[in-house]
């Protein structure tokens, strides 16, 4: 490989100047010689054979931890270089020097599931109640990019989000919504969803005469959700995916620019099954990938990633979760700065929304989930999240009822207003423990950016299966050591009620309804509009995927001809041919 | 246990579940216990039965999360019944689905349901019974 590793890179440019040491060596020298005496007299032996010990928990990183940690745990702490102030390089304290006095963390929930006119009144609901963006969830049909009425859609319309098959559905879902105020997150995961769903939105703004440049929001828009982590009928290769994600970043960078145009999926992917470090990794190479493409594309890096976000997943372990966060936005600035040399602060930023951990939850004695839930959360909050949402303690029995959204939105309210964590900015920087274990973690994640790069880089990680591969040992292998005991799970393997019961869950009810609508108003739709001007427009968006056009641009094209999500998604598939999951057999 | 006394199982999901994690965790438990298992990943249900056939497994098992777990398990059923392997084939479904669900779906002719708490040895255990059962007739 001519070309250099992150990891070459940063080695190679980023020596800092001389270190300035915090502590004093002759204060080290005298905490070492203290502390091999207490170790040796006053620890018990079995804790001293034991020192350090490896975590295990659900989405656990093996990293062992010692009994006690102090000054020697980091004995070049240097604070300019390491951490500095917040609201400057290298950000490990974070990316604004106000923090949450200045803009508290957005308390993003999730609008729930049902037809566009419910999921209407629920985003209104919600922002009656205090939430600060919306966050729009789609059903699987519409996920999965088939139509209301297609044979695969059936008994899914409308049961885990909102379905949504062409620009009259985003004309209902969003009525009388300040969409220009308020940020609006459309849960998009895959590049291809992206390119179909979102100029709808647009067309829906267009027509309420709200120009583009005023809409605030995201999509997710990642390959790596599209391609390695969701399960599907139908996968397009690897590399022409990479190429839809970043004609979407693309068009959106030009066309819409407050749009956070990539929110590079961690949390997804940890949730699948990986520790925090893959995560954080497979993100990491992601967003090197993109940017590289668009500079390739002749975009100013400042340009590019002005809008550039992550989505993390904090899980069960504290302080680790902390730490990462921590971690993260420092590795991310170090990219920023030496590998793509970006000149604008706002470039080095490690941006990002959380999501409380959905696999660590259980369905026995569901209230724990809110104690979890909750640590989870805060753990985000003394990282430095952008954003937040909460899950719900219901979430192993079905999509979140109102009254459990409503008790997540009561968590990050009572974090916000009560325990005045927002406070202080980064409470915990200079703790011997989180310091050594930001440096830790850090190390880590670039060592494992620098095997996906060796290995060719992101999109050969995926294509090959290396990554398919890596995930589905670590879920066998944690199975295994929650089935044996290893990993406590209190309620389910730890302290197990021997008579438990399961309790009374409010589930949502599939509506048949809801499925008779779509399947009459796509009719409807299929009868009213040009259908002349609707085919010439997909088949423009078939010669766009073919000559490498921009695709989000013949994709709008379609949507101002009422084309339907299904009929789109054929087009792709038709140019692009399919591709196999490793995971899969077929 | 020779290959041919081996339990072999087909797991798959149905048309849009984005999930596997049930899938790949499960495949694991039933190899750790001998079995045999194929990985489908997601089909209509009428080309699961007709994998299940061209594998000639003695286990089918879906895993659900997002629901339609009910009008999937039915068009299941009757694909098998028209094809002539539902008295022969063990059928199972496990995953997220609202708990009224499981009893309905064993009326239906699931042999067993497994919510998200169900352990190794539960799902293991219902299986060689569903399986010798069956063989018994």
């Amino acid at each position: 490989m001519s070309e250099k590793t992150t990891k070459e890179i940063l080695k190679a440019k980023a020596v800092p100047g001389e270190r300035i040491p915090l502590y004093n060596p002759q204060a080290l020298k005298s905490i070492e010689k203290e502390f091999a005496r207490w170790q040796n007299t006053v620890v018990r032996e079995q804790d001293r054979k034991n020192w350090a010990v490896t975590p295990r928990t659900i989405l656990g990183s093996d990293i062992p931890r010692e009994l006690l940690y102090t000054p020697l745990s980091n004995r070049d702490f240097d604070y300019m270089s390491d951490l500095g102030f917040s609201g400057e390089e290298p950000f490990t304290r974070g990316v604004h020097s106000n923090m949450y006095r200045g803009r508290v963390f957005t308390m993003r929930q999730l609008s729930g599931a049902g037809s566009p006119e419910y999921i209407n009144r629920r985003i209104k609901m919600l922002l009656e109640h205090g939430a600060t963006g919306a966050n729009l969830a789609l059903d699987l049909a519409t996920v999965q990019m088939f139509d209301s009425d297609e044979p695969e859609s059936k008994g899914q319309v409308g049961t885990v989000g909102v379905p949504v098959d062409c620009v009259e559905d985003m004309e209902v879902i969003f009525r009388d919504v300040p969409i220009d105020k308020i940020s609006v997150s459309i849960v998009t995961h895959y590049p291809r969803n992206t390119a179909i769903l979102f100029p709808m939105y647009l067309v829906m703004a267009e027509k309420r005469g709200i120009p583009w440049d005023q809409l605030p929001g995201s999509s997710q828009n990642d390959f790596i959700m599209e391609n390695l982590v969701r399960s599907a009928l139908e996968y397009i290769p690897p590399k022409d995916d990479f190429r839809v994600q970043c004609d979407n970043i693309e068009f959106l960078r030009k066309k819409v620019p407050q749009w956070n145009y990539v929110t590079l999926n961690g949390y997804n992917l940890r949730e699948w099954g990986s520790s925090g470090v893959t995560e954080m990794a497979v993100a990491v190479a992601n967003g090197i990938e993109i940017l590289k493409d668009m500079l390739r594309r002749g975009m100013d890096i400042d340009v590019a990633a002005e809008r550039l976000a992550f989505f993390w997943s904090p899980a069960n372990d504290f302080f680790e979760e902390i730490a990462r966060l921590r971690a993260v936005r420092r590795l991310w600035y170090r990219v920023m700065k030496y590998r793509f040399e970006a000149k604008k602060p706002r470039s080095m930023w490690m941006r990002c929304h959380t999501q409380t951990s959905g696999v660590s939850l259980t369905r026995e004695e569901p209230m724990n989930n809110v104690i979890r839930a909750a640590y989870h959360a805060l753990a985000a909050v003394l990282g430095g999240a952008q954003s937040l949402h909460v899950d719900s303690y219901d979430e192993a029995y079905s999509v979140p009822s109102e009254e459990a959204s409503i008790l997540s939105l009561r968590t990050q309210q009572i974090i916000e207003a009560e325990t005045q964590v927002t406070q202080v900015v980064d409470p915990l920087g200079g703790s011997f423990y989180v310091e050594a274990l930001t440096n830790d973690i850090e190390k880590r994640i670039l060592d494992e950016v620098d095997e996906i790069e060796r290995r060719g880089g992101i999109i050969d990680a995926v294509a090959s299966g290396w990554l398919h591969t890596k995930i589905a040992r670590y879920i066998e292998k944690e199975q295994r050591a929650i089935a044996d005991g290893e990993i406590k799970v209190v309620g389910r393997n730890y302290f197990r009620d021997p008579n438990l019961k399961m309790p009374d869950v409010w589930v949502h009810e599939y509506e048949e309804e809801i499925a008779r609508e779509m399947r009459d108003k796509l009719a409807r739709l299929r009868q009213t509009r040009d259908n002349e001007k609707a085919s010439s427009a997909l088949e423009a968006l078939k010669q766009a995927c073919k000559r490498g056009d921009n695709v989000m641009a013949a994709c709008l094209e379609c949507a101002r001809a009422n084309c339907t999500e299904g009929e789109m998604r054929r087009m792709f598939t038709d140019a692009f041919g399919l591709w196999k999951s490793p995971i899969y057999v077929k | 246990m020779a290959r041919q006394d081996k339990i072999r199982v087909l797991l798959a999901q149905f048309p849009l579940e984005t999930h596997n994690r049930g899938v790949i965790t499960v495949a694991g438990m039933l190899r750790d216990a001998g079995m045999e298992v194929i990985l489908l990943g997601n089909a209509l249900p009428q080309h699961v039965v007709e994998a299940a056939m061209q594998e000639a497994v003695d286990v089918v098992g879906i895993s659900t999360y997002c629901g339609g777990e009910v009008a999937l398990g039915e068009d299941l059923l009757a694909a098998a019944q028209e094809k002539g392997i539902k008295d022969r084939t063990v059928f199972l479904l496990g995953g997220i689905f609202p708990p009224k669900n499981g009893p309905k779906l064993e009326k239906m002719g699931f042999s067993a349901t497994f919510p998200p708490s169900a352990t190794r040895d539960e799902i293991v255990d219902a299986i060689k019974k569903a399986v010798a059962y069956k063989k018994c007739g």
